[in-house]
């Protein structure tokens, strides 16, 4: 089996995951382009391992510590992804900007404006 | 307490410099020098050098005489800022003196030019007023281009001659060009302090000093330096004819001018400032004829000119002190109710003998001093001088245009007329409602004795000077000119005595030259000045501006990058990492 | 044989990959996820990492995608097809995503286009075990560590209320008094 299959099928996963940061609203399905990636890096461990075949199965081994990584940040992300909903009402990563910075007189107005939005 | 005490030494230096005449009085001349000079050149000697003669007497007695006058009249006179103003009068004195004594140009020179500052600050003695402010400011600048030629005619005949000594110039020959070249710049210099024409129009501005200080500097003392300098140069100058004529001109056209401006005046201290002017030029006038008579003739109408000039402005500041104002339309509204005249009797007298000098009226100061004049133009022209007759004709005329406006002003002022409604309107066309008030009479009085004492003694001077050179009157030249006085007085009494002063506008606007000067200088100037203002706001400011606006503007510009959407972050951290991995193949192949 | 397998469970988790982050509907793209994870789970196993391939299972089909099922229950996601599925920016992302592949992909051909992966038959659980508890073991002890550390972070993280910037005010009252 040639070495750049499952390489070529790494890249395309994680350019799917890529897409999916980049062009979707909806935290949570970033979450899950996430873990494309993540599978993608996975793909390539494997694969790199079953290619040179050290003996001591270290691709293999780091696949699993990366699994292992991913639990961890699924479970922080989706912790943040519930805050945000809390938050705002909804999900959707491209309205929430709170990072941005505001004038204070403007953030006043819209205060007033809004009342008792909070 | 410091006002005092500045008093005390303005006048003790006053009478110090009079003490010193009389001691120096009939002293053989002679040269000190008390330090060891500057060398400049290869062989030329800036020296502080001091001499007297009986030029330095007499100017030295005419200084002391006035300024203690002016010292002890200011004492009642001066009401706020008195240690400044007495202070600079003083300082004045000194420069003055400076100037009498010294025996170097260069020594001069520094004299003259604090002459000028202290006319500058004194002129601008009640800065509150912005007319005060800017006749200070115009006879700084006019003084100061004259002064520009002075200071290059000081280095043409210092170079030309090899020394800067006064007493020594004249005595090497010296190129006729280098000598009409010095003379004609340093004569710039002397039109630019006397206020002859073309800078004459700075000293009639200077009025809104104080009253003291205008008869001390702007009649008796500053403005006659440039008599007394070409009187100090006067071999030198009498060797350049072409010099000489110019001033001949220069004196003849001015004496006619300002007495013709002071026709129309309708302000005594406005007539008496062209007044003197005038009285400068006839000066200048002697002088120019070139001649040892001439010479002599104009220093002694100097000295009587400080005397009852000073004398007239010190009896205007009276008025001014007591009325409030000089002004003929205020001044007729007490007359009119006949309270000027006998509130304050003898100012009324000694004005009376000012103006009799002044008019040349015989028997008084200004009659033999002129006729002094007059008489050696006669001479001069007798030899067969065209110069002569010019001289002696605008003289002439200049005597019966003078007795005109002398006896309109004394008697517009003291007189009522016998014409209807006692003349109402003859000088209240600018402002029909200025009547409406009647003036409050009862506090019109003389003033102390601190300055009336001034006064008498200038009075005195004005008629007793006459006789201090020896009676000496040529006859027919005395019954010209006294006809020549009462052909100008007749017209002035009759005009009077109809209640009618006709001023043509011509004379009003004083020949339109302020306003010539004013577009071909001051607008252009202002003119130029705007075009600086514009192009260090519009050009050099832009670059300023264009600095900061651009920074504003790029960080507006990345602010507007900061959306607070960390997608759009991530895509430009994504795109940077595309950007880099490219470049690295680029780079690398 | 293993390249034709492979191929097949590449081709089913790329298609299922792109409906991931396609799909209108969110449940469904989490759905097509397990389909994804699965089949790259298919392609370790061709690829002879059998204990991966169970690990990946394990974790992700039974505990990730359990939890993302979570999430969006907890977040009320829309179980209808959504009105705003990407954001403006899509087209763009697209692009740089196919920019990346290409770069990626020629990178991967240029240097990796003759090699090949020689076939293991024997599973290699045995291995992976020995290399994780002798090599391995310190970073293993220190991801325990991390994945306490994880742990208490959403813990923490949920027990946070509301916004994370300042306090609200007492604004509605006031105003209400006003009027």
């Amino acid at each position: 089996m040639p070495l750049v299959l499952p390489l070529l099928l790494a890249v395309l996963l994680f350019c799917i995951g890529v897409y999916g940061v980049l062009a979707r609203r909806n935290a949570i399905t970033l979450l899950m382009s996430f873990e494309l990636m993540l599978n993608a890096v996975n793909l390539n461990l494997v694969a790199f391992d079953a290619w040179r075949l050290d003996g001591l199965a270290t691709g293999q081994t780091l696949a699993v510590f990366v699994i292992t990584i991913a639990a961890a940040e699924i479970g922080l992300g989706l912790a943040i992804v519930l805050l945000l909903f809390r938050g705002h009402g909804h999900v959707d990563v491209d309205a929430a900007r709170d990072l941005v910075e505001v004038d204070h007189r403007v953030e006043t107005i819209d205060r007033a404006e809004k009342g008792t939005d909070r | 307490m410091i006002a005092t005490a500045w008093r005390v030494i303005g006048v003790g230096f006053s009478l110090l410099v009079v003490l010193t005449a009389a001691l120096l009085y009939g002293v053989e001349p002679q040269q000190t020098a008390f330090t060891h000079g500057a060398r400049v050149g290869r062989d030329v000697f800036i020296t502080f050098d001091l001499r007297t003669d009986d030029l330095t007497v007499l100017m030295l007695a005419v200084v002391g005489v006035v300024s203690a006058c002016v010292q002890v009249y200011s004492i009642g006179y001066v009401r706020e800022r008195i240690a400044s103003y007495t202070a600079l009068v003083t300082l004045f004195t000194a420069a003055m003196v400076t100037v009498v004594v010294a025996d170097n140009l260069f020594l001069l020179l520094i004299g003259w030019e604090v002459m000028g500052a202290c006319s500058y600050l004194l002129i601008g003695h009640y800065w509150e007023r912005r007319d005060a402010r800017s006749g200070a400011m115009k006879a700084f600048l006019m003084t100061r281009l004259g002064d520009v030629g002075f200071l290059f005619g000081i280095f043409v005949l210092g170079l030309g001659y090899g020394t800067f000594k006064i007493s020594e110039l004249g005595e090497s020959p010296i190129s006729s060009g280098t000598l009409t070249t010095g003379t004609l710049l340093l004569l710039v210099g002397v039109v630019g302090k006397s206020a002859q024409v073309p800078l004459q129009t700075w000293l009639p501005d200077a009025m809104p000093g104080p009253s003291p200080v205008s008869a001390l500097i702007h009649a008796a003392t500053m403005v006659a330096a440039g008599v007394f300098l070409i009187a100090r140069l006067y071999d030198v100058f009498t060797a350049a004819a072409t010099t000489l004529t110019v001033l001949a001109i220069v004196a003849c056209v001015t004496m006619l001018f300002a007495a013709l401006c002071a026709m129309a005046a309708v302000e005594v201290k406005r007539v008496l400032a062209w007044s003197t002017v005038s009285q400068l030029a006839i000066m200048f006038a002697g002088l120019s004829l070139g001649t040892s008579d001439g010479r002599h003739a104009a220093l002694f109408h100097l000295t009587t000119h400080a005397a009852f000039k000073g004398l007239l402005f010190l009896c205007a500041g009276v008025l001014l002190h007591e009325v409030g104002t000089a002004a003929f339309v205020v001044l007729r509204r007490y007359t009119r109710r006949g309270a000027l005249r006998k509130a304050m009797p003898v100012t009324f007298v000694t004005m009376t003998i000012g103006l009799a000098s002044l008019a040349g009226v015989p028997g008084f100061a200004g009659f033999f001093s002129k006729d002094a004049v007059v008489e050696a133009a006669w001479l001069h022209a007798r030899d067969g001088s065209t110069l002569g007759w010019v001289v002696l004709v605008s003289v002439c005329l200049t005597a019966a245009l003078t007795a005109f406006y002398c006896v309109r002003l004394w008697l517009w002022v003291f007189f009522r007329t016998p014409a209807l409604a006692g003349a109402l309107g003859a000088f209240e066309d600018d402002d029909p409602m200025v009547d409406a008030e009647e003036p409050d009479t009862s506090k019109l009085h003389d003033p102390s004795w601190l300055m009336l004492g001034p006064l008498v003694l200038l009075a005195v001077g004005s008629i007793g000077l006459g006789y201090a050179d020896g009676v000496h009157l040529n006859w027919g030249v005395a019954l010209v000119t006294t006809v020549l006085a009462l052909l100008g007085a007749l017209p002035a009494y009759s005009l009077w005595q109809r209640g009618a002063d006709p001023r043509p506008v011509v004379l009003e606007r004083e020949f339109g030259v302020d306003q010539a000067y004013y577009r071909i200088f001051a607008v252009p100037v202002r003119w130029s000045a705007q075009l600086a203002v514009a192009g260090d706001r519009d050009v050099i400011g832009a670059y300023v501006r264009a600095a900061g606006r651009t920074g504003t503007l790029a960080s507006q510009g990345l602010r507007r990058l900061q959306t607070g959407n960390a997608q759009t972050y991530l895509t430009a951290a994504v795109i940077g990492v595309i950007a880099l991995a490219i470049l690295a193949g680029v780079i690398g192949s | 044989m293993t390249t034709a397998l492979f191929s097949i469970a590449g081709a089913m988790a790329v298609v299922a990959a792109v409906l991931v982050v396609t799909s209108r509907r969110i449940v469904h793209a989490a759905l097509w996820l397990v389909v994804a994870l699965g089949a790259v789970a298919g392609c370790f196993g061709v690829l002879h990492a059998e204990f991966v391939a169970l690990v990946q299972i394990l974790v992700y089909v039974g505990a990730i995608v359990v939890l993302v099922l979570f999430a969006m229950m907890l977040t009320k996601a829309p179980t209808n097809p959504l009105p705003g599925l990407t954001t403006g920016r899509s087209p763009f992302a697209a692009a740089v995503a196919l920019v990346l592949a290409l770069i990626l992909g020629t990178g991967v051909v240029v240097a990796f286009g003759n090699e090949k992966v020689k076939p293991v038959p024997a599973g290699s659980a045995e291995s992976v075990g020995n290399a994780v508890f002798r090599s391995w073991v310190l970073p293993f002890e220190v991801l325990s560590v991390l994945l306490l550390a994880a742990l208490i972070g959403a813990i923490v993280l949920s027990q946070r209320s509301g916004r994370l910037s300042e306090p609200s005010e007492p604004v509605s009252g006031a105003e209400g008094g006003d009027d």
